[in-house]
């Protein structure tokens, strides 16, 4: 590795002189208009800290210095993979010129992880990826990472792009004081978007058509329990399984709340609070009455992912809320008789609401966010790799792999080879690094999975709703949150179980918004409304 | 032993072993138990991330206000200290009686096999015992509900009732430890002069008075200096296995000091905060030990200071 970046940098020093030409050049090639314009403006910045001649034009390399970056992220996933090692990640530093120093942490506890580490704020390496957003704006109050607007104007070819794609992320990412200290890892907002999958297979058998509201589905869920979906002449049917992070998302919606952000805006502009709405009684009555009838596993709080594909896997469940990816990915190839033309564990349209709510929720575009750390040695040279590794080129690799490796091309259309469909193969090579500044591709994604499921997702695009903004707070409004949201987090989420459960009556509800009032939610809420207007206003 | 009138370095010379065997865990309290004691500063100022201790204003008792306002305040002390108090009090006499059984089994096979299986719980990390825990009590497919069942029984949601979680936790404690703790009460019996029981036996006493008059009586200093420091460590409950254990619908009585710091200034960054209610519990801890020990020092005459 080390070698290879230093041939990069041999050959990009003696061609030094040349730099300007080769600015040039990768103007003219099969990249757009506007990489050229973008590559001018890079070349006409004057750029002191890399030797004379060389100008960074927003593609590799991005120096022309052999330059070391220290850089604490996640590692994948997988357990068994590790992303520094991986060609796709090595290739993008490669390409950059820069030797990277990678520290990769277990993504699961990752911001537990490093939190201590920023509080410290010490030795920071260059660049910190964090899953936390800092909404509340401690991080940058404290002075841990630096501004990049300046770096952004001079050699931000690739990000300035991304901000003209997307101006929401732009408003987001911005400041109240109109600075900008972090750049986006992107997911996909629309499409493979978590969703309802029932066992098509169960309704089949039980003559049922795919229900369309709320109430089909708990009659669909009750059949389930009692009609032997599976034919095993044994009443071991669970009706519905899923991993309890997504239960808020999955009901929610069919009552108007968004319970995977809690805070939304309804259509006049107004921030509501979901745990704080009377739609949210409805919405505990119903899965109480799931708890009860036993529709709602008794240990729905402690299942496991693990657990609902091994309950898929012994056919004995027939419904379950994940991200739509599993369909055909990971739950319908677990069935003996699947034929992969055919959905077997297929998304369905979200469920109508007694209100007639029928939406499902889109991600927040953010995924994580990358900062270039106050005792960073070069932090030109770091934002300089973050924006390299933020071009449409770098994209590519992450979302497609490398060429002849897990892609070919054939009339002008990208198909993965077969060992770029080989699940294990793929996450070794490092698709879609969690440690980079990804964007998730639409169009790897529908080339990967079934013909069925990537048609099924373009149906389903109309029906999912953009999410809460990601906006920052002022620091009065920060304080505010700080000191009132952390009970009030304990206390929702300690009362959502006992309501579900039932150990709480349902008629102490009007009781509980009472405590969740003395508690300051509406302090909470006068500060998320400033921050929504003010979003607005910047939108405009 | 009375060391005085020795030079010290004579002493020095003449216990370097013992010293020798003592450094690592003096290290260990001094790295990880008074280097960062000095960082307690930040519970009275207002810290921010990157300034270090000396760095952000100084808000006198701000966060100790806050938390004794705090609507959890009294449930997390009653949760910490009950959490501490029943294993002592339903598990502190085990380990002696259990040494007692130990040491009077004459079968040398059957011996070692009963203290190896009772010793072994003890060395499985608590994560493992915790999946063990919520594993075995599942009501979908856990044992214990699967006997429930079989014995005409409804099933019981263990982990998600509050009411469950004190036993769970107290139980599966004594069973994890039980063994271990006997070791040093087995020394402490078989460190018993045996002269102590000839002249029993030339008084005719029987199993059980020697065992009352004999046996409890030498294993009394022991027994005292343990239980101090059980008092002292009353409010440190084992934290890892509460967080491991818990969820939502238990924090009505699995809810922590401890926890609650966790989620408080590892989850939501409030550092300040959540340095002044463990400085609280550690006060009361220190409270607690010093009362446990004037006790002990007037009734005992037995002390650690």
């Amino acid at each position: 590795m080390k070698k290879r970046v230093r041939k990069w940098a041999s050959l990009t020093i003696s061609g030094a002189v040349i730099a300007l030409l080769a600015a040039g050049c990768s103007g003219g090639g099969s990249e757009s208009k506007s990489s050229g314009a973008g590559a001018a403006q890079g070349g006409a910045s004057p750029s002191a800290a890399t030797s004379a001649g060389f100008a960074y034009d927003g593609k590799g390399p991005v120096t022309d210095k052999p330059g070391t970056l220290k850089i604490l992220a996640t590692n994948s996933w997988y357990n068994n993979v590790d992303l520094a090692k991986a060609p796709i990640v090595q290739e993008i530093a490669k390409r950059a010129g820069v030797t990277v120093d990678w520290e990769l942490l277990a993504p699961g506890t990752y911001q537990d992880a490093i939190n201590p580490r920023l509080a410290a704020g010490r030795d920071l390496p260059d660049i910190v990826y964090n899953t936390d957003q800092d909404q509340t704006m401690k991080n940058i109050q404290a002075g841990l990472f630096v501004p990049l607007n300046e770096y952004i104007d001079k050699y931000g070819v690739n990000v300035k792009k991304m901000f003209e794609k997307y101006p929401d992320l732009k408003a987001s990412l911005t400041t109240p004081d109109g600075k900008i200290y972090y750049l986006p890892q992107l997911a996909v907002t629309k499409n493979y978007m978590p969703l309802w999958m029932v066992n098509v297979k169960w309704l089949e058998k039980l003559s049922l058509g795919e229900p369309a509201t709320l109430d089909e589905f708990t009659e669909m869920l009750r059949k389930f329990k009692t009609g032997d979906p599976n034919g095993n002449g044994k009443a071991d049917e669970i009706p519905m399984t899923m991993d309890p992070k997504f239960l808020g998302m999955a009901f929610g919606t069919s009552f108007g709340l968004d319970l995977s952000n809690l805070f939304y805006a309804d259509d006049g502009g107004k921030v509501h609070y979901s745990y704080y709405e009377p739609a949210y009684k409805e919405y505990l009555a119903y899965l109480n009455g799931l708890y009860k009838e036993g529709l709602l596993e008794s240990d729905y709080a402690s299942t496991t992912s693990d657990q609902v594909t091994s309950k898929f896997s012994q056919d004995i469940s027939g419904v379950t809320f994940n991200f739509s990816w599993h369909q055909s990915m990971t739950y319908s190839p677990l069935y003996k008789d699947y034929d992969p033309s055919k959905p077997l564990i297929k998304g369905i349209a979200p469920l109508k609401g007694p209100h007639g709510d029928a939406f499902y929720l889109g991600r927040n575009p953010i995924t994580g966010i990358f900062g270039v750390s106050k005792d960073a040695k070069d932090p030109e040279l770091a934002f300089k790799f973050l924006d390299y590794a933020s071009s449409e080129e770098a994209k590519e690799i992450y979302a497609w792999g490398l060429e002849g490796q897990t892609y070919t091309v054939a009339d002008g259309k990208k198909q993965f080879t077969e060992q770029g469909k080989d699940n294990d193969f793929i996450q070794q090579f490092g698709i879609n690094p969690v440690n980079m500044p990804i964007e998730q591709s639409v169009d790897a994604t529908d080339v990967l999975v079934a013909p069925w499921h990537a048609q099924l997702d373009k149906e389903m695009e109309k029906y999912i709703k953009p999410p809460y903004p990601f906006i920052y707070a002022l620091a009065e409004e920060a304080s505010v949150e700080n000191t009132i949201m952390p009970d009030i987090t304990t206390y929702t989420t300690e009362m959502e179980a006992k309501f579900i459960t039932g150990k709480e009556s349902l008629d102490n509800f009007d009781k509980y918004l009472g405590t969740l009032k003395s508690m300051g939610i509406e302090d909470v809420l006068k500060g998320r409304q400033a921050q929504y207007d003010r979003y607005l206003a910047a939108g405009k | 032993m009375d060391n005085k009138g020795i030079p010290l370095r004579k002493l020095i010379r003449r216990d370097k072993w013992l010293l020798l065997m003592f450094l690592p865990i003096f290290l260990y309290y001094f790295v990880f138990c008074y280097l960062p004691m000095p960082g307690v500063l930040i519970a009275f100022k207002n810290f921010v991330p990157g300034h270090g201790m000396f760095g952000g204003d100084w808000v006198g008792l701000r966060w100790f206000e806050q938390f004794a306002h705090s609507r959890y305040f009294f449930r997390l002390l009653r949760n910490t200290f009950l959490l501490a108090f029943y294993p002592l009090l339903f598990g502190f006499w085990i380990p002696i009686l259990f040494a007692i059984c130990v040491v009077e089994i004459k079968n040398g096979l059957f011996k070692r096999f009963a203290q190896t299986v009772t010793y072994l719980p003890h060395f499985i990390s608590t994560v493992v015992v915790a999946g063990m825990i919520v594993n075995f009590l599942s009501p979908s497919d856990g044992v214990v509900n699967a006997w429930l069942v079989k014995l005409g029984m409804e099933k019981i949601n263990f982990m998600m009732e509050p009411d469950w979680f004190r036993t769970i936790f107290t139980a599966s404690g004594i069973w994890q430890s039980f063994g271990f703790s006997s070791i040093i009460y087995i020394a402490a019996i078989m460190g018993i002069d045996p002269e102590i029981y000839d002249s029993g036996k030339i008084d005719g006493v029987g199993k059980f008075r020697e065992l009352w008059h004999l046996t409890l009586p030498s294993l009394k200093p022991t027994i005292v200096i343990l239980l101090l420091l059980s008092i002292g460590g009353i409010m440190s409950v084992n934290f890892e296995k509460v967080y491991l254990l818990y969820n939502p619908s238990t924090y009505e009585t699995a809810d922590v000091i401890s926890t609650y710091v966790y989620r408080q200034g590892i989850e939501s960054k409030n550092f300040s905060f959540a340095t002044a209610v463990g400085l609280f519990n550690s006060l009361v801890s220190f409270v607690l030990v010093y009362f446990a020990n004037r006790m002990s020092r007037r009734w005992n005459e037995m002390s650690l200071w």
